[in-house]
């Protein structure tokens, strides 16, 4: 008797475990499907959304609410500086607005999904290259603009966006989304430690030589200077930019951004200065510049120098003057200052579709959308509370264009995914009462950048299109994966051979495809550029 | 008895079975819905997806969405990596889980029995994200858990992040530490079933532990183990990306050992969001799976018929 019920329990048990797997693999399978299609039964509205004429003027008759995606986490104020923002748009134009997040960890993945099942939303943030612009368009998500139609419903907005910034967001000659208007400086500096340069006898970093002196010197004391190397400085150095568009990030083809006469692309196989840094880096990294663990760190950029693990870290000027004040608040004996190994150069200005923000192609109100969109870029009020919050609470106004921080634990400033609507035109900048010598060397440095602009370059704004070579597209960025990040981190063995067999996966892999496409869109591109 | 063919033969039979398929009912629409009715998106796979059209009014594309991969230059490498990864997860799980569950029911104290199958259990539960994170800290050059052993022993540092060699070891491992305990329940439970009074009438003969476990323990539970290695083989060619990705991340200089057609699939697609060439990728691998699956149940059922699934 005892044995049947120990027999019926094991089969049971078995049965039981055999189901969980059963249904464990049964369930994979469904969910990467039912996503999918999920997505059909939307064509229809899709359809007839797409075709919906936009006769007759500005019509806020009828109240309607809005809703917008945004990337980023929710502040705990977040809901009460939008109902004060609700409460103008109630007034003004007879709607409201709610906004949903899509946090950093998951804008890559739901993003698209966003679309492909067809949800109901109106506006959302995007940006070229970072934030899914490109591939959004070319997967058909987001409503075109016309000229007529930003002019009849957003014209304070077509007033203050310089024609450069719609040239850059245009695809095919077709406008998608409204760029934010500000000089956001396209260059990534390095905060080091005052103190580490003070022992090494270093008094300035501003050439590429002087910054692997100072990496030198850093491994020489057993000290890693940076976690990775300083790729961006230096073909930065050289006068080159990333394209974009261009696989891996548009690192794979750079263009000469500082020699406007110069309309090459230049592809890092066939550009010698590759192989020249790969062979530096490999200098820096058996020199012990940075932990041979690089490319399996998840430390983000700033950890390094908080921790006292590496001398210095790179990133835009904004997050490097942060952190390094961070990090002198913590450790006053280190002397944080900010340092620019290419500060001869002229500057370039990021493209102004770098943030911005998309009508999306199933929103049922495209015009009172705009409408929206118009009062947060151009009505201060507005601009103020979406970008500081509430006055009196999170700021206090300082003059007309200034503001001082009074409490940023609810609502950070400029860090509410406020970027699309950034207009340099009517935004306050900060007031900063008892500066720090980092906060002299950012204001020179600002300034200096400021007075250096460089010259446009026609490519500056040139966008790739990969749709044309997707097979290609994607055999490259799988190719790229095995030896592109350990080359430009001299983790590898043997540079010149992992050079050459990066350059036969990418032949193989369909590169030229991909090279002659993007020859023949930037020439046209250039032609339409100069035929106005 | 004999039973009546054709139509009224089968209304008969409905009839006479309706409690049984009542009860298979939710079973069966289970199954539908939710593994026969999604399977139609495969057309995706077929498509050059765009989001006006959808699933079923995207242009149709051919094979063009295969085509990626095997111009990756990776297409062998990766297929290769990810048969002979599940290959080895397979046999040594499969013997560790089997070896497991015999020592369990061979030990007699009952707590430490009951402990040491518990610790056993407990890595199932930790998410491969944080296994990922542990590895790191323990292989990890700076600050890794061997190499400050090794450093305050006098010793050279072993990186072992650009060491590729060193990897398809680490992932068994890892692979066999989190799913042994899971595994050797089944195991455990097909032991359990088997008739005490084999084992009394082995001892009566004089079988010693060795041969009770070789002649009557191991015989005994063959069907189980065949079932789940045929389970187990239906996902050869699929990868854990969880595992992969985790533990290996981006790293480049450790990918010929260590990239598996999930991983080599996500970084080729993640930034282009194309969505036919992820479900060619599944096809591919899908239609793979299948073929060896059936494969490994003829040649299972040619050795002894009652062991194949189907």
């Amino acid at each position: 008797m005892k044995n049947r019920m120990k027999k019926g329990l094991a089969l049971l048990l078995g049965a039981a475990m055999t189901t969980g797997l059963l249904a464990g693999c049964g369930s994979e399978g469904g969910s990467e499907n039912s996503a999918a299609s999920g997505s059909e039964g939307g064509n229809a509205s899709a359809e007839a959304g797409g075709s919906a004429s936009d006769a007759g003027g500005a019509d806020t008759s009828e109240h309607v609410d809005l809703k917008m995606y945004l990337i980023g986490e929710r502040t705990p104020d977040f809901d009460e500086v939008y109902g004060k923002i609700n409460e103008i748009l109630e007034e003004k134009l007879n709607c409201s607005i709610s906004v949903d997040f899509l946090s950093w960890g998951e804008h890559d993945t739901k993003y698209s999904l966003l679309f492909s099942s067809q949800e109901d939303f109106d506006l959302i943030f995007t940006a070229s290259s970072w934030c899914h612009y490109e591939q959004t368009v070319s997967l058909g998500g987001f409503y075109p603009l016309s000229e007529e139609f930003i002019q009849t419903y957003a014209p304070d907005i077509w007033e203050v966006v310089p024609e450069v910034a719609w040239d850059q967001a245009k695809i095919d000659g077709q406008i998608y989304m409204v760029p934010n208007y500000q000089n956001e400086f396209a260059q990534d500096v390095l905060a080091v430690r005052g103190d580490l340069m003070e022992k090494y006898s270093i008094d300035q970093i501003t050439s590429w030589d002087e910054l692997k002196a100072f990496y030198l010197a850093c491994a020489a004391d057993g000290m890693y200077a940076s976690q990775g190397g300083p790729w961006y400085q230096y073909f930065q150095a050289q006068g080159l930019a990333t394209t974009g568009g261009a696989p891996h990030g548009g690192e794979l083809v750079l263009y000469h951004t500082q020699d406007p006469s110069d309309t090459g692309f230049y592809y890092l196989l066939d550009w010698d200065g590759f192989t020249d840094y790969c062979r530096q880096m490999k200098e820096l990294a058996d020199a012990g510049c940075w932990s041979p663990d690089v490319l399996n760190s998840s430390d983000e950029r700033q950890t390094g120098l908080l921790t006292g693990r590496t001398a210095g870290m790179v990133w835009n000027l904004g997050s490097c003057t942060t952190y390094g004040k961070q990090a002198n608040t913590e450790n006053p004996d280190w002397n944080v200052t900010l340092i620019d190994p290419v500060a001869d150069l002229p500057k370039k200005v990021q493209p102004y579709i770098n943030n911005g923000v998309a009508i999306n192609q199933n929103s049922k109100n495209k015009e009172r959308a705009m409408m929206v969109l118009n009062e947060f870029y151009t009505n201060p009020a507005v601009q103020d509370l979406a970008m500081l919050g509430i006055e009196g609470k999170h700021w206090e106004a300082v003059g007309d264009d200034q503001y001082k921080v009074i409490d940023e634990s609810g609502f950070g400033v400029s860090s509410n995914c406020n970027w699309g609507w950034n207009n340099a035109a009517i935004q306050r900048t900060e007031y900063i009462e008892d500066k720090t010598p980092l906060d002299d060397v950012r204001e020179a440095m600002e300034e200096s950048w400021n007075n250096n602009i460089k010259e446009a370059h026609v490519l500056d704004g040139f966008n790739f299109d990969s749709t044309k070579v997707s097979t290609q597209f994607a055999a490259v960025e799988a190719a790229m994966g095995n030896y592109y990040d350990p080359l430009v981190s001299g983790l590898v063995n043997d540079v010149d051979q992992s050079i050459e067999d990066l350059r036969t996966a990418l032949e193989s892999a369909g590169i030229r495809d991909v090279l002659a496409e993007m020859e023949s869109q930037a020439a046209s591109y250039i032609a339409e550029k100069q035929a106005n | 008895m004999k039973e009546k063919s054709g139509v009224k033969g089968f209304l008969k039979k409905l009839h006479k079975y309706r409690i049984y398929l009542l009860m298979l009912a939710p079973a069966v629409i289970y199954t539908l819905v939710f593994a026969y009715y999604p399977m139609t998106g495969i057309v995706m796979a077929f498509k050059k997806y765009n989001y006006s059209g959808g699933i079923w009014g995207s242009p149709w594309n051919g094979l063009e969405n295969f085509k990626f991969f095997f111009k990756s230059g990776q297409a062998g490498l990766v297929t290769r990596n990810t048969v002979l990864y599940n290959i080895a997860f397979i046999l040594v799980g499969t013997f560790t889980q089997v070896a497991v569950a015999v020592f369990l029911t061979e030990i007699h104290g009952k707590k430490f029995r009951k402990i040491s199958q518990s610790m056993m259990f407990l890595p199932y539960f930790i998410s491969w994200v944080i296994v990922g994170v542990m590895a790191f800290n323990i292989f990890s050059s700076d600050y890794g858990f061997i190499n400050r052993i090794i450093t305050s022993l006098g010793g050279e540092k072993v990186a072992f992040y650009t060491t590729p060699q060193a990897w398809p070891f680490i992932l068994l491992f890892f692979n066999i530490w989190k799913g042994v305990g899971y595994g050797s329940v089944m195991y455990l439970a097909a032991i359990m079933g088997i008739d005490t009074s084999v084992y009394e009438a082995a001892s009566i003969d004089g079988a010693n532990v060795f041969q009770r476990i070789f002649k009557v323990t191991i015989p005994m539970i063959m069907p189980t183990m065949i079932i789940l290695l045929l389970m187990s083989v239906g996902g050869i060619f699929k990868g854990n990306f969880d595992m992969f990705y985790n533990l290996v991340g981006s790293n480049g200089l450790l990918y010929n050992y260590t990239d598996v057609i999930d991983t080599l699939a996500m970084r080729a697609l993640i930034s282009s969001n194309d969505f036919g060439m992820s479900a060619a990728i599944g096809l591919f691998q899908s239609v793979l799976c299948f073929a060896t699956v059936t494969i490994v149940n003829k040649l299972v059922g040619l050795y002894d018929r009652d062991y194949a699934l189907f």
